[in-house]
C-alpha cells in the first residue's frame, strides 16, 4: 500500500504544475488586450526574438532542405519517381519539418534568451521593481514576449521551409540534373494552400504560443539565484521540446 | 511628531515558513515628516517595506495607509496607491536593458501621456537633482553601485510620490554621495511635504535628518522618539546599537543549539 501511495505521490505535484501553468497563461491572455494598446513593446519584441533566430532558422532550413532532396532522391530513383521529389520536400517541410524543427531551434536559441532574461529580471528585482511602479509585469514583460512568440515563429517557420526548398532545388536540380518545370510543377501540383501551407502556419502559431509562454513563466518564476536562473533556462528547453512534439502529435492527428 | 498618521502598523505578524520576522509589530508613520526605521540586520527592515508598499501580505493584524488596509485592497486599487509611493531598491533595480534616461523615463512613459519634450525636461531636472545628468546615455552595467542607486532615486521621484521608501539609501556610497542623498530627502520632505520612511542602519548620518526614529529588533519595536530622545536614552539595547559597542544584549549570532553539544554530536549539522 506504502509503495503504490508513493508511486502516486507526484500526481498532485504534476496537477498543481499544470494547474499554475494554465493559471499563468490566463493571466497572460488577460493581459494581451491591454499590451495591444501600446503596439510598441510587441514590435520591439518581435525585433529581438526574430532577429536572434533569423540567421539559426535560415542556415538550418537549408542544410534539411539539401539532406531532405538527397535521401529522397536516392529513394525516389528506385521507383524511377524523381519527378516527384520537389512535391514531396515541400509537403515534408510544410506539414512537418518546418514547424516542428523551427520551434525547437526557436525553444534553444529564443526560448533559452526570453527565460534567463526573465530570470536575472526576476533576481535583480526589476520584475518587482515595476510592481511597485505600479506597472502590471504581466502586461509590460510578458504579454509582448508571449505575441512575439506566437506572430514570429509561422514567420521563422516560413522562412525555414523557403531556404528548405532552396536547398532542395540545389540537390535536385543543380546536383543530380533533374529538370527545373518538373521540380516546381510538382511542388504546385502536390502542395494544397489549404491543408498543407495554412496547417502549417497554424501549427507554427501553437508551437510559438507554448513556446514562448514556457520560457517566460519558466523565467518569471526562476528562484532568485545564479543557479535559479540556469535551472529556469534548462528546464525551458526540456519541457518546450517535449510540449512541441506532443502538441505535434495532438495538432496532425486533428488536421490529416 | 506630526498631527497625522499616514501609514498605520496595527499588531502585524509575519514569517517566513518557520521563520518568524515579525510577531505584533505596531508602528505609526507619521505624515510629512522623516522616520527613520533602524535595526541591526535580518531584524525584517526590507521586510517591513515590503509590506507597506504591498509586495507582501501580513499573515496577521493589518497594514493601513490613507486609513485603508493594504490587506483588503483589489490589484487595481493597490496599484492606483502605488502611484503615489515611491521605492528606492537596496541595489537600484533598475532595467538593465534601458539606458539611464529611458530609466528614469520609464514611469513617465507608463503611467502619463506627456509629450516627449516633456518627459526631456523632467528626465533631466531629475538626473540633474541626483547629478548624473551627464551619465544620461549610460547603461546600468557600466554605473558604479552608488550611480546606479542615484539614478533609482531619480526614478523612483519622477513621478513626485507622496510617500517615499528609502531601503538603505546610504549604504556604499562616498560620503559626497551620502550628503548628496540626505540633503536630496530633507530637500524633498521640505519642499514637496513628502512622508519619508528611511530603512537604515547607518544610524548616526540618518538621525541627523529624521523627525522620528524606530529601532527594531527581533521583529518588535524595542525603541521610538524623536532622534534627541533616542541619543539620550539610558536602555542598554538602544545604547548599545546607537554606540555600536560589540558587547552587550544585542543577539549578534543566527539563533543555534548549544555551541558544545554541535562540536561533541556525532553527525554534523547541516
Amino acid at each position: 500500500m506504502r509503495r503504490v501511495l508513493k508511486l502516486l505521490r507526484p500526481i498532485p505535484d504534476f496537477l498543481a504544475a499544470i494547474g499554475r501553468r494554465a493559471g499563468f497563461f490566463w493571466a497572460t491572455c488577460a493581459a494581451v488586450p491591454r499590451t495591444l494598446r501600446r503596439p510598441g513593446t510587441v514590435v520591439e519584441q518581435i525585433f529581438f526574438v526574430g532577429s536572434v533566430s533569423v540567421i539559426l532558422i535560415g542556415v538550418g532550413g537549408l542544410f534539411v532542405g539539401l539532406v531532405l532532396a538527397l535521401q529522397f532522391y536516392t529513394a525516389l530513383s528506385r521507383f524511377g519517381a524523381t519527378s516527384s521529389l520537389g512535391g514531396l520536400v515541400a509537403l515534408a517541410l510544410l506539414r512537418e519539418l518546418g514547424p516542428v524543427l523551427t520551434a525547437l531551434l526557436f525553444a534553444g536559441r529564443a526560448g533559452t534568451s526570453l527565460a534567463s532574461e526573465l530570470g536575472l529580471m526576476r533576481a535583480t528585482r526589476q520584475i518587482d521593481a515595476m510592481e511597485v511602479m505600479a506597472v502590471d509585469p504581466m502586461r509590460r514583460v510578458v504579454a509582448p514576449r508571449f505575441l512575439a512568440g506566437v506572430i514570429s515563429m509561422p514567420l521563422l517557420a516560413g522562412i525555414f521551409s523557403a531556404m528548405g526548398i532552396l536547398g532542395a532545388y540545389l540537390v535536385g536540380v543543380k546536383m543530380m540534373g533533374l529538370d527545373s518545370g518538373v521540380f516546381w510543377s510538382s511542388m504546385q501540383h502536390e502542395v494544397s494552400f489549404r491543408s498543407d501551407f495554412v496547417n502549417g502556419l497554424i501549427k507554427s502559431a501553437v508551437f510559438g504560443a507554448a513556446c514562448t509562454l514556457i520560457a517566460v513563466y519558466e523565467g518569471f518564476h526562476a528562484r532568485p539565484s545564479a543557479e535559479g536562473v540556469g535551472q529556469a533556462t534548462t528546464r525551458s528547453v526540456v519541457i518546450s521540446s517535449m510540449a512541441i512534439l506532443a502538441l505535434d502529435f495532438i495538432l496532425t492527428s486533428f488536421m490529416y | 511628531m506630526g498631527d497625522a498618521t499616514l501609514i498605520r502598523l496595527e499588531d502585524v505578524h509575519f514569517g517566513y515558513r518557520s521563520h518568524a520576522v515579525f510577531s505584533g509589530l505596531t508602528m505609526d508613520i507619521p505624515e510629512g515628516e522623516i522616520t527613520a526605521i533602524m535595526g541591526p540586520s535580518g531584524t525584517g527592515k526590507t521586510t517591513l517595506l515590503e509590506l507597506v508598499t504591498g509586495q507582501r501580505k501580513a499573515d496577521r493584524g493589518r497594514v493601513r495607509i490613507h486609513d485603508r488596509d493594504l490587506g483588503s485592497l483589489s490589484r487595481s486599487e493597490l496599484y492606483r496607491l502605488r502611484r503615489e509611493m515611491g521605492l528606492l531598491f537596496q541595489d537600484g533595480a533598475l532595467f538593465s536593458d534601458l539606458s539611464v534616461y529611458e530609466n528614469v523615463a520609464f514611469p513617465l512613459r507608463e503611467h502619463t501621456r506627456l509629450s516627449n519634450t516633456l518627459i526631456h525636461h523632467l528626465v533631466l531636472m531629475k538626473l540633474e537633482a541626483v547629478g548624473l545628468r551627464g551619465a544620461a546615455s549610460l547603461h546600468p552595467s557600466e554605473l558604479s553601485g552608488g550611480m546606479a542607486r542615484r539614478v533609482a532615486l531619480a526614478r523612483s521621484i519622477v513621478l513626485d510620490p507622496l510617500m517615499m521608501f528609502y531601503d538603505e539609501p546610504l549604504v556604499g556610497l562616498d560620503p559626497i554621495a551620502m550628503g548628496i542623498i540626505l540633503r536630496l530627502i530633507v530637500h524633498l520632505n521640505q519642499t514637496l511635504g513628502i512622508t519619508s520612511v528611511i530603512v537604515t542602519h547607518d544610524v548616526k548620518e540618518v538621525l541627523k535628518i529624521a523627525d522620528h526614529g524606530y529601532i527594531l529588533s527581533e521583529g518588535r519595536v524595542v525603541a521610538r522618539g524623536r532622534p534627541s530622545e533616542l541619543a539620550q536614552s539610558r536602555d542598554p539595547w538602544v545604547r548599545q546599537f546607537l554606540d555600536g559597542s560589540p558587547d552587550g544584549p544585542v543577539p549578534f549570532n543566527y539563533p543555534a543549539r548549544d555551541f558544545a553539544q554541535d562540536l561533541f554530536s556525532a553527525g554534523v549539522a547541516t
